[in-house]
């Protein structure tokens, strides 16, 4: 359809220009402005422009605004193109960030990387972040975590490293989480410390901003009334941002970012990242809590599955136990009652016997022999009950002193000559005094037996670092150096007398290893510094 | 002279603890079981008890309840072969726990010991 163009006609009538458009009555009085924005796009127009009868002096009147308009269209290109680099960017970190907080069960690596996008310059470039935490309770708001510097010349320092690091900001995370957590955790301990609150202050500026569960823009901090002085002091900045984490409407904690260093403004978009940065961070870091919790439930389950195991095998050893006790208790009836009754009788013979008579020698070794059989009544018995195993801090040469003063005179008797040498400041050890004494008692007796012609026996202890030692070498008098075999074979585990059988479970009880010497023929006893006592192998 | 009375199933010990008994100094009566112990126990009055565990019939902590309600005072030795009775609430109704031993001297120590402080009190 044809139609006579109007762009030279300061004053149109509706329906004269097709390409006015309903509402646009303001155009049909405006020519400049129906210019720019319909005859521009008006084919007509165009055709017309060549004619030689077109009003030149019009054009150069219009002209002017069509380059301002163009000059105006330029800029808001620019700007849109630097908000789509802007959110690109934005775009890009976000998905960086998200990728590690969904990944991650690891509470320390989300917030090194929530709080590291927060304060990095490809992130939020806020100059700090701290996080607050409802703690397990529920009854306080924590100071938890800090990152960022503290003064002027720590960013400095800090900005320039990373600037030379090249790091994505991922890597930034990692390498933070990895090397400088605990460290930046010390360094802001005070300050964390400081921000704790308690949940029941619904008033304060923290627990307030959280049960609203809306981000909260300070300008000035210091004038907050319900922030304590020594907060305010400690933040030490005027305005700061304070965004609630918010995961399934329940309240875990409160994210704050200041620009404490360069005080550079807070904008309101930057609020609002943060609050669109703050979902994902609260949903993170509640399931790595929950994920913690629930690892730290399995460890438990897991000690408990294992001391229940050792219960379990502890009862079996106890039924056994109890079992070879009763049959102990029962032996230890029948054969105390008579060894009390004939001890007893030769007593009070021997009492009644003449200094010089032959009785009395025999009286004498069956009180000695009683005495022996009581000795190892006693300590069979405290081994088959076990109930109380009766360790605790002891002298070696304390004991090895008191075990040959009971012995002196026995060793005077069969002629031996004892030669004690004990190893000077040896430090207490854990043991069981009567258990290992009767076990050296034992060991010295039979030592007297192997010596029947006399001779010399040299005892001694030695200290090392981690063990001691107690020993025998024995020189007989007669020819040949004494067979020190039925003393050293039950103690290897190898039949023989039940007393040294006894003494075997005794050391095997304190951990002790037994040696054998040659020529002198000796017995070397090394027993553990630090032996674990266990009751079931004694 | 103080009276003791011995209660042991044992022949054997009953002898011996009145024979170092009397050289000591006491008058001793002996019982072979609780039920002749309690009746000894109607029939006359003594200073101080000495009584085995495990017997025959009546144990002596069946026994030493049994003084303890009737015979209020009377000071008990519990002398047996047995040393896990140390762990049975019953037996710390006696005044002493001894564990049996051909050296009677624990026995006499404590029978002195007793005797002593009950005079005084």
């Amino acid at each position: 359809m044809s139609f006579p163009c109007c762009w030279q006609k300061e004053r149109i009538e509706p329906g004269e220009c097709p390409f006015l458009r309903p509402g646009d009555q303001e155009l049909l009085y405006n020519r400049q402005q129906r210019f720019l924005t319909r005859c521009l796009e008006c084919s007509r127009f165009w055709e017309e422009l060549p004619n030689p009868d077109a009003d030149l002096r019009l054009l150069a009147e219009l002209f002017p605004c069509v380059v301002e308009a163009l000059l105006g269209l330029r800029s808001q290109n620019q700007s849109l193109s630097h908000q789509l680099e802007t959110r690109t960017r934005e775009a890009k970190f976000l998905h960086e960030v998200s990728l590690v907080l969904q990944t991650s069960t690891n509470i320390d690596e989300v917030i090194a990387m929530a709080l590291t996008a927060v304060t990095a310059g490809q992130g939020f470039g806020f100059n700090r972040a701290i996080l607050l935490l409802v703690d397990r309770s529920g009854d306080f708001l924590c100071g938890h975590f800090a990152i960022g510097p503290r003064d002027q010349y720590e960013a400095g320092r800090i900005w320039q490293e990373i600037a030379a690091s090249e790091l994505s900001l991922r890597e930034l995370a990692r390498a933070f989480f990895e090397k400088k957590m605990d460290q930046e955790r010390e360094k802001f301990r005070d300050l964390l410390d400081t921000l704790t609150v308690p949940m029941d202050r619904p008033d304060h500026l923290f627990i307030r901003t959280l049960k609203a569960q809306a981000s909260c823009h300070m300008t000035d901090v210091r004038q907050e009334p319900t922030l304590e002085p020594r907060q305010a002091e400690a933040l030490g900045v005027r305005e700061m941002v304070l965004v609630p984490l918010i995961s399934k409407s329940r309240p875990i904690g409160l994210l704050l970012a200041d620009n404490n260093v360069n005080g550079r403004p807070i904008e309101t978009d930057d609020v609002h990242l943060l609050e669109t940065f703050a979902l994902p961070v609260s949903f993170a870091i509640d399931r790595a809590a929950l994920y913690e919790q629930l690892q730290s439930e399995l460890d438990r389950l897991t000690e408990a599955h294992r001391r229940l195991q050792e219960q379990q095998e502890t009862i079996l050893r106890m039924e056994k136990m109890a079992a070879v006790g009763k049959v102990s208790a029962d032996i230890a009836h029948s054969v105390r009652n008579p060894l009390t009754v004939i001890g007893g009788f030769a007593r009070n013979l021997l009492r009644g016997s003449v200094a010089e008579a032959v009785q009395r020698q025999y009286l004498e070794s069956i009180l000695r022999e009683t005495r022996r059989m009581e000795e190892t009544l006693k300590v069979a018995m405290a081994v088959a009950e076990e109930k109380h195993p009766a360790y605790d801090w002891w002298d070696l040469n304390q004991l090895v002193s008191k075990v040959f003063t009971g012995l002196q005179e026995d060793f005077k008797i069969a002629n031996i000559d004892c030669r004690l040498e004990f190893h000077p400041h040896l430090p207490l050890m854990r043991l069981d005094y009567p258990q290992l004494s009767f076990c050296l008692r034992s060991l010295l007796r039979h030592v007297l037996d192997v010596m029947p012609s006399g001779g010399r026996l040299e005892i001694g202890t030695r200290g090392e670092e981690d063990r001691q030692q107690i020993a025998f070498r024995c020189l007989g008098a007669g020819p040949g150096a004494p067979d020190l075999g039925s003393i050293i074979n039950p103690l290897m585990g190898q039949g023989g007398d039940p007393g040294l059988q006894l003494c075997r479970k005794i050391l095997a009880g304190h951990g002790a290893t037994v040696e054998q010497e040659e020529g002198p023929a000796g017995i070397r006893i090394w027993l553990p510094q630090a032996a674990e006592i266990s009751p079931g192998k004694a | 002279m103080e009276r003791l009375l011995i209660v042991d199933d044992e022949r054997d010990i009953r002898l011996l603890y009145a024979a170092e008994l009397e050289e000591e100094g006491y008058q001793v009566k002996t019982a072979g079981s609780g039920v002749e112990a309690a009746d000894l126990l109607k029939e006359m009055d003594f200073d101080l008890l000495v009584l085995d565990i495990q017997m025959k019939g009546e144990s002596g902590l069946q026994l030493l309840q049994q003084i303890v309600k009737e015979k209020a005072g009377l000071p008990v030795i519990l002398c047996t072969a047995f040393s896990c009775y140390k762990e049975d609430f019953s037996s710390w109704l006696a005044d002493a726990y001894i564990v049996k031993s051909s050296d009677l001297s624990q026995l006499k120590n404590e029978i002195r010991r007793i005797l002593d402080k009950h005079e005084k009190s």
